[in-house]
């Protein structure tokens, strides 16, 4: 397909946009449990992406659509006039049946799926009947990766560039694919196994560069991100989130909004002894990168052990918002959420780029909906915290003092060794985890899948040994007040309000689509997956997709000129692997008893490996 | 953190103090065999307790059915972090589980003491060398224990106790 056809195409499919209303009626709850909406239409002008997507809209060429992780398409076939004659079109078995994370790219009528472990990629070509593979690689992945990811084996999806994929492999390596043949231009070892580092995130291509980090926030792991050369393999940067000022990269160009994120080698300091070097900060959530700053922003993860009492200090820079030159990997500014973590509330979750109305003028801004449970405003330019509110029902902490940034953290329910603090909300998977939201700028309105879970959590001993967990807490889950698991909402960044809100029996830990025609969509744990009214959250239609979804829908236009929205399923991840009861086993053959978390989730849905695709 | 593991090893010492002699040798081979490291086949090719003279399972767990060593292994279980990947009650989680009856490398003392003396490739590690064979024993002991008498191979839903979640 040429670059001329693909414009007609986005011509035909704004031309019908215009054409549909948008139906913005509320729908109210039904029946206790189930999925429903509150709340009324509305939407907040004036914010727009601050990096909108510079490649064709009817493709998906990177994690997010966009450097700026919107997660907008611009396609506008499906309305919600329209919404209620979507129907799956085709289906794809991946061969693998763990937590399908991420999402497919589409690139050139070709769509590129990376499956969890082994990380099987294929190659389906879009234009023919049936969708007959182009290539299919099985690289080489190192068995042992299987036992040292902590929360199952998955891997959130590839970048497209320059005619080449790129992506991570569980035991450590990034790989970069000829988009055309399936052959392995280069494979580069980044990550160390045998200190239990792993590789599950999504990389970004930005000017040439592969940008790639580390998992293992469990395992005793010291966290990085670096650059690769696209074309060699070579990598050209390597950044770490705890040690000296060198190692940071912290040099004359730093300078962080707040005072307590200044200061020479804190990346040490903050902690006591050689602590740093096991204590964690990975990078395994999403990366976003602004070319006009030329930076690249991302989240770190919680500090290693969960047990505080290694670790007094402020343990910089885990839990930290981080914002790098791209060229050269130097840390421009840098903005720890959770100082001092004793919670598991990582801060990988996905920065958006957006450029917003606040106080008058309009700003630079990043929104993260943390674990911690607070929805971040923040100036993308300094760091300064702009608006932080809860975003899920919360009680470790009263709220951001915008003056420092830090949060008020409620003295009961701060953890410590020999105490058994009950009933944290929200507990260790977070108000939000990896499910990324996504923002369209026709609402002005974020769409959050979020979880409404609550925690106990019993901090033990525990002992460092290469390979094994570094924990030393047990923290068992349960549903938070109201009984539901999760609830899908739209939240207004300026004000820091949510919106309107879908609760949902299940934690929401698959991500959202936003696109112009006025829909959203998102896949739940127990197996449907919706399309909402951008507007009013009403629900248009569902399908119950094989098995529990945790990845992330895109859109993209085919060879035929429609608008087709692609979605994986398959129950994994922390919720699957960890707290789902049966649909946890190991291996189909293997039983388990319920899991206390959610005990009716084996009911609803079981393995999986599916993507599913739908159009009108 | 360090200190928790001394006073866990000092706990061992006292336990194996009182623990039969014979033991201090372990692990006790069996008829001959000369040391514990032995191929293990793939539980989908060869079926529990299949009879081969290639396969012998009967490593003696010298520890089986002592409740010093029971105890002094689920001490080990949480002092070796076996715990985060198997689970507090071995229910499984990044690792299998150890409570379900299901063995990936055979359910006898013998198979177990191997998995955790050689490590398995989905990542359990080697332990062989790193820590004592009687600690492996003890760990055998306590693992073993997870699963007696558990096998929940029906799930049943459309009981009283399913919780409604109105779909």
């Amino acid at each position: 397909m040429t670059r001329s056809l693909t414009l007609e195409r986005l011509l035909i499919a704004a031309a019908l946009a215009a054409c549909t209303g948008s139906n913005q009626s509320a729908t109210h709850s039904d029946s206790a449990g189930t999925a429903k909406a509150t709340g009324a239409a509305t939407s907040v002008a004036g914010t727009r992406i601050a990096a909108p997507r510079t490649t064709p809209a009817g493709e998906w060429q990177m994690p997010a659509g966009d450097y700026a992780n919107s997660r907008f398409s611009d396609l506008s076939q499906i309305t919600p006039a329209n919404a209620a004659n979507l129907r799956a079109s085709w289906t794809f078995s991946t061969g693998v049946l763990r937590g399908h994370e991420g999402q497919p790219l589409v690139v050139n009528n070709t769509m590129y799926v990376v499956t969890p472990y082994p990380n099987v990629s294929y190659a389906i070509d879009l234009t023919q009947a049936g969708q007959p593979l182009k290539w299919k690689l099985r690289p080489e992945n190192a068995q042992a990766a299987a036992g040292q990811a902590c929360c199952d084996v998955v891997n959130r999806g590839a970048a497209y560039a320059d005619g080449k994929i790129f992506y991570n492999l569980l035991d450590g390596h990034t790989v970069a694919v000829d988009a055309t043949t399936g052959k392995q231009l280069w494979r580069t070892k980044m990550a160390d196994l045998v200190r239990g580092e792993t590789m599950t995130m999504a990389p970004i291509v930005v000017k040439g560069k592969v940008l790639v980090g580390s998992s293992g926030g469990e395992m005793g792991v010291r966290g990085w991100i670096a650059a690769i050369d696209a074309n060699t393999g070579k990598e050209v940067w390597r950044g770490y989130n705890t040690g000296s000022d060198r190692d940071v990269k912290v040099g004359p160009r730093f300078k962080a909004f707040y005072a307590q994120d200044n200061g020479k080698d804190i990346g040490l300091t903050s902690w006591p002894g050689d602590t740093w070097k096991q204590g964690g900060g990975a990078v395994w959530g999403w990366l976003s990168y602004d070319p006009e700053l030329n930076l690249v922003y991302y989240g770190t993860s919680n500090p290693g052990p969960w047990n505080e009492g290694v670790r007094k200090g402020d343990n910089k820079w885990s839990c930290a918002i981080m914002a790098r030159d791209a060229d050269t990997g130097e840390l421009r500014w840098a903005f720890q959420v959770t100082p001092h973590d004793m919670w598991d509330y990582d801060t990988v979750n996905e920065n958006i780029l957006v450029d917003l109305p606040l106080g008058g003028t309009t700003r630079k801004a990043l929104v993260h909906f943390d674990r911690n449970g607070f929805g971040y405003t923040i100036d993308r330019v300094t760091g300064e915290v702009l608006v932080a509110q809860p975003f899920v029902q919360m009680n470790w902490s009263t709220g951001v003092d915008l003056k420092t940034g830090r949060p008020n953290v409620v003295p009961e329910k701060m953890t410590a060794e020999g105490k058994n603090v009950k009933d944290i909300c929200p507990s260790l998977e977070g108000g939000k985890n990896q499910q990324p939201a996504a923002f369209s700028p026709r609402t002005g309105l974020f769409y959050v899948p979020t979880n409404n879970l609550c925690m106990d959590f019993e901090v033990r001993p525990v002992s460092y040994i290469p390979g094994t967990p570094y924990i030393g807490a047990n923290a068992p889950e349960k549903k938070g007040p109201g009984g539901h698991g999760g609830e899908f909402i739209a939240w207004d960044a300026t004000t820091g309000k949510k919106v309107w809100g879908i609760e949902e029996p299940f934690p929401v830990w698959g991500g959202a689509l936003a696109t112009a025609g006025g829909v959203v969509f998102y896949g739940t744990l127990d197996g449907w997956f919706k399309a909402v009214d951008a507007s009013s959250g009403k629900e248009l239609w569902k399908f119950k997709v094989g098995s529990g979804v945790v990845g992330n829908p895109i859109s993209y236009v085919g060879p035929d000129g429609k608008q087709y929205v692609a979605v994986y399923s398959g129950i994994g991840g922390d919720m699957g692997l960890l707290i789902a009861g049966d649909v946890a086993a190991n291996l189909p053959y293997d039983v388990r008893e319920r899991g206390s978390t959610l005990p009716d989730l084996g009911r609803w849905t079981s393995w999986g490996g599916m993507l599913f695709v739908f159009s009108l | 953190m360090r200190a928790t593991l001394i006073v866990l090893v000092t706990t061992f010492f006292v336990a194996s103090a009182t623990a039969p002699r014979a033991v201090r040798q372990a692990p006790a081979p069996n008829a001959g065999a000369a040391d514990s490291i032995r191929f293990v086949a793939h539980p989908d090719n060869i079926p529990p307790g299949f009879p081969s003279n290639d396969r012998p399972l009967a490593l003696r767990n010298p520890y089986e059915g002592n409740a010093g060593a029971l105890k002094t292994g689920a001490q080990l279980y949480v002092a070796y972090n076996c715990i985060d990947c198997h689970g507090a009650d071995g229910s499984g989680a990044m690792g299998p589980s150890l409570a379900d009856n299901r063995w990936h490398f055979g359910g006898t003392p013998g198979e177990v003491f191997e998995s955790i003396y050689q490590g398995r490739p989905d990542g359990m590690p080697t332990w062989g060398g790193r820590i004592t064979n009687e600690q492996i024993w003890m760990l055998v002991t306590y693992v073993r224990s997870l699963s007696a008498g558990k096998d929940v191979a029906t799930e049943n839903f459309t009981g009283a106790t399913v919780e409604r979640t109105g779909h």
